[in-house]
């Protein structure tokens, strides 16, 4: 019986020792504390996808994936503002159908079942706003879809974003909200966070073609900037910060090109007859002066022109023209961010990016230099683990379908540069993401 | 005007295999030593150790043997604390010879059937390099008929024909998620053959040492018109076209020995080996599709970019008496792989090695052997150039055998 146990014993160590086991650096929190870790920023951080906010996105958004892999180093509960299962579908969002046979053009179609929309009011001086399914639980996840860095201390802004909306409490839409965002997410203590806030300070100029909205004046960015370090660092909160990415770098603006265009028109045989193959566009002159002229490959169309447009004719005070080719019938400005739009954006992100950085230094404040790190990808592409990624529109597995998110794999990468630059600046050795594990686009 | 959304899918399977992946595993007594045999005389595997020793068997023999594999990797991603770790699966590398010759003649006919290279590694569908290798089952079977010739007491030669029937199972996850977040999948199946030759000389010195040289050709396999499958969401299937075939060949390496025996006493018997393996022929594997899409399946050639590796093997056998052998030994061999090449089908590096064994015969014309071998495949940290696949490897490697030879 004795040597029957030392049997049994001996096979069980055998067992054990059969596998090899790599001893890497233990999982440590170095000079940080994860204990409350909060995320600040908009729909990037809430994990919107594919045009939409919704349960799979924001399950996999960038927060909650660092969230899951603070786990082993001593980081906490991490909720969101989950959609329920009832109403996964959050604001609807788009799907893949298919491939145009003849053309390859891919065939979108908006999800519009099991939403989380509950109503829609128009906002006095700005417009509709759509309402969602009120959140009441606890946020760590304090992404707000929509939210500019000069929005976080105006105290009704709960009543023109119905994201930020959803997370307060009353009805935006018959009451005067009066709690703004800095506030809101500051509310109860916490030891850590993410800042990645500005994007649409830039972003919403830029994909409005420079039509729809302005960049927030610089000095402003500064101040509000530095305005919502120190009230996040207040209490000795750590955390990290993220520049913001240079706006061409997406393939919102990368995907219909001006070159692919004139080529269509050249082989245009109708078109080419009566001499008006080229495409013009209502351009940037100078300040907000704009005039006609022919497009250049310096010019940006955006991923949601209907390039079946171009050739319908439209009635002018000339008579009817067709439309995009000619001087008259220019493309219209909310579909191009022309190269003088392109420059004075690139302008107001740079200055962005430098007051975040220095603001970032002068607080000890990790930083995550999206700008770099995407226009590095635009420019090499991505390895990792095997699976070839780039900044190309569906193929390239990073970006989502509305061109400008990105898909769980994409979150994934971003959650662990975060990761990265959090380890490097605090010694921590919080682990990665495993980017294999988080899917790409789907295909149907 | 259309066409303004391109499709282009460069989707490369990255596949590779017959990575710097030698079984040595091909007769019990010579695992029991550390796997010599080059330079010493026990049994029928001298077909596979030195061709030339064949002729100097006093007896014939026909014997078969198993050596059960266990093949256990850990891959720790870098910047992780995770383990991922291979499926618990054998692999069964096995031996069988023949050698037959007049009694007394200066000539012996000789068959080998064996298994010098192979791997069987199930990483599972759900690790970090998945979209590198999920599984693979690579085996090369050969066989090899010999002829030997004992030129004077002290001196024979011999050399064998080799025909290689290799096969390859392999399963990888292709980065295309379908409409249930599943990845798509990819296998390619098939079976080849390729032809080489050994040679060997065997010299007993006049001090009583012998010495063994041997050299084992290049066997280059061709696999033709293997099966290749591929799972992806169905838009995307016309870029994968089905059904389809694959071919590729894997120049499988020469191998160059020398060996030596020593007998103290009648008891005991010491035996070295060195070996040379010429892996730098492996420069490219390159896989070609039955047919491809532009926009989507693409042949590839992929670097490999090996160098030549060396072992070093020792051993000995003590006879307590005419009917039981105790033996021991060990070795250490380098890596074919290059920095920046290892890549998880056989997660190659340096490697140690420690061998025991005991025989028994019966009736004087039954040997019953059996072996353990320990491998360790030192732990490599490493990132792929191509796949960019970054973390340590580590391996341990575990072979018990058992043969039956008898003789007459």
């Amino acid at each position: 019986m004795k040597n029957f146990k030392l049997y049994i014993l001996s096979g069980l160590l055998f067992v054990a020792a059969c596998k090899p086991e790599i001893h890497n650096p233990k999982p440590s929190n170095g000079t940080a504390n994860f204990s409350r870790f909060i995320a600040v920023g908009n729909s990037l951080t809430a994990g919107y996808s594919n045009g939409g906010l919704y349960l799979e996105g924001q399950q996999n958004s960038y927060p909650s994936i660092m969230a899951q892999q603070m786990q082993s180093v001593g980081g906490g509960v991490f909720n969101q503002p989950l959609f329920t299962e009832a109403q996964a579908n959050g604001s609807g969002y788009l799907t893949l159908t298919g491939f145009d046979p003849k053309t390859g053009n891919p065939i979108t179609a908006p999800v519009t079942t099991d939403l989380a929309v509950r109503g829609e009011y128009n906002a006095p001086g700005f417009g509709a706003v759509f309402l969602y399914t009120k959140y009441t639980g606890d946020i760590e996840n304090y992404g707000v879809p929509g939210i500019k860095l000069l929005n976080i201390t105006f105290p009704q802004y709960g009543n023109y974003n119905g994201y930020f909306e959803r997370l307060l409490p009353g009805d935006g839409s018959t009451s005067v909200l009066n709690t703004d965002y800095l506030d809101f997410v500051t509310a109860k203590p916490f030891t850590f966070f993410t800042d990645w806030l500005g994007n649409n300070d830039a972003l919403a100029y830029a994909t409005s073609g420079g039509a729809g909205d302005v960049l927030t004046d610089k000095t402003t960015f500064a101040q509000l900037y530095e305005l919502s370090l120190q009230t996040l660092t207040k209490n000795g909160a750590k955390g990290v910060v993220a520049t913001i990415p240079d706006v061409t770098s997406i393939p919102y603006f990368s995907t219909v090109t001006v070159a692919a265009i004139n080529a269509g028109l050249a082989a245009n045989a109708q078109l080419t007859a009566v001499g008006l193959n080229k495409l013009y566009i209502n351009a940037l002159v100078s300040g907000t002066t704009y005039a006609p002229r022919l497009a250049t490959n310096n010019d940006l169309i955006v991923l949601t022109f209907p390039t079946s447009m171009i050739g319908t004719i439209v009635n002018t005070p000339y008579g009817p023209l067709p439309y995009g080719v000619t001087p008259y019938t220019p493309v219209d400005n909310q579909y191009v961010l022309d190269a003088n739009e392109i420059a004075l954006t690139r302008d107001y992100v740079q200055s962005y990016n430098n007051t975040i950085k220095s603001q970032a230094a002068a607080r000890g404040l990790a930083v995550f230099d999206a700008y770099t790190y995407l226009n590095n990808v635009k420019l090499n592409g991505l390895e990792v683990n095997g699976i070839s990624l780039s900044s190309a529109y569906i193929t390239g597995g990073l970006f989502s379908l509305d061109g400008i998110h990105l898909t769980p794999r994409g979150y994934a990468i971003i959650a662990n540069e975060f990761i990265k630059a959090t380890n490097s600046t605090y010694g921590s050795n919080i682990p990665l993401a495993n980017i294999s594990s988080y899917p790409g686009l789907k295909f149907p | 005007m259309k066409k303004l959304l391109l499709l282009v899918f460069a989707l490369m399977p990255v596949i590779s295999f017959a990575q710097g992946f030698q079984v040595n595993l091909e007769g019990e007594k010579q695992i029991g030593m550390g796997h010599t045999g080059t330079g010493v005389l026990q049994d029928g595997a001298s077909v596979f150790f030195n061709p030339g020793a064949v002729a100097m068997l006093p007896q014939n023999y026909v014997q078969g043997g198993i050596s059960p594999l266990l093949f256990k990797s850990d891959f720790n991603p870098q910047g992780t604390n995770v383990q991922d770790h291979t499926a618990s699966k054998i692999a069964t590398p096995f031996t069988f010879y023949a050698v037959w010759g007049p009694k007394n003649s200066f000539w012996k006919l000789g068959l080998g059937v064996y298994t010098p290279f192979g791997g069987l590694t199930d990483w599972g569908n759900n690790w970090e390099g998945k979209y590198v290798l999920e599984s693979l089952n690579l085996k090369a079977i050969y066989i090899q008929p010999t002829l030997s010739i004992k030129l004077a007491d002290f001196l024979s030669v011999g050399g064998g024909f080799v025909y290689n029937r290799g096969s390859v199972d392999l399963t990888q996850a292709i980065p295309l998620t379908n409409s249930a977040g599943q990845d798509g999948q990819a296998e390619l199946k098939g079976t080849g053959k390729g032809y080489g030759w050994n040679a060997g000389i065997y010299i007993v010195t006049e001090a009583g040492i012998t010495v063994g040289i041997t050299h084992r050709s290049e066997v280059n396999t061709s696999i033709n018109n293997g099966t290749a499958t591929f799972d992806v969401p169905s838009s995307l299937q016309t870029q994968f076209p089905q059904p389809n075939t694959f071919s590729s060949s894997i120049p499988l390496p020469a191998t160059t020995s020398i060996g030596f025996g020593f007998y103290p006493n009648k008891q005991w018997t010491l035996a070295f080996d060195a070996n040379a393996i010429s892996w730098d022929v492996y420069k490219v594997l390159a896989f070609n599709y039955g047919s491809v899409e532009p926009n989507g399946l693409q042949n590839t050639s992929e670097q490999r970019n090996y160098k030549d590796a060396y072992s070093l093997r020792g051993g000995a056998q003590y006879k307590t008496n005419k009917n039981v052998a105790i033996r021991f030994g060990g070795g250490y061999a380098t890596t074919a792989v290059e920095d920046g090449f290892v890549s998880p089908e056989a997660p190659d590096a340096n490697r140690a090695f420690v061998t025991g064994g005991l025989g028994y015969t019966f009736a004087n014309h039954l040997d019953l052997d059996v072996s353990f071998e320990y491998e360790h495949v030192m732990s490599r940290d490493q990132t792929n150039t191509q796949t960019q696949l970054s973390g340590t490897f580590e391996t341990n490697v575990y072979i018990p055998g058992v043969s039956l030879a008898y003789h007459w």
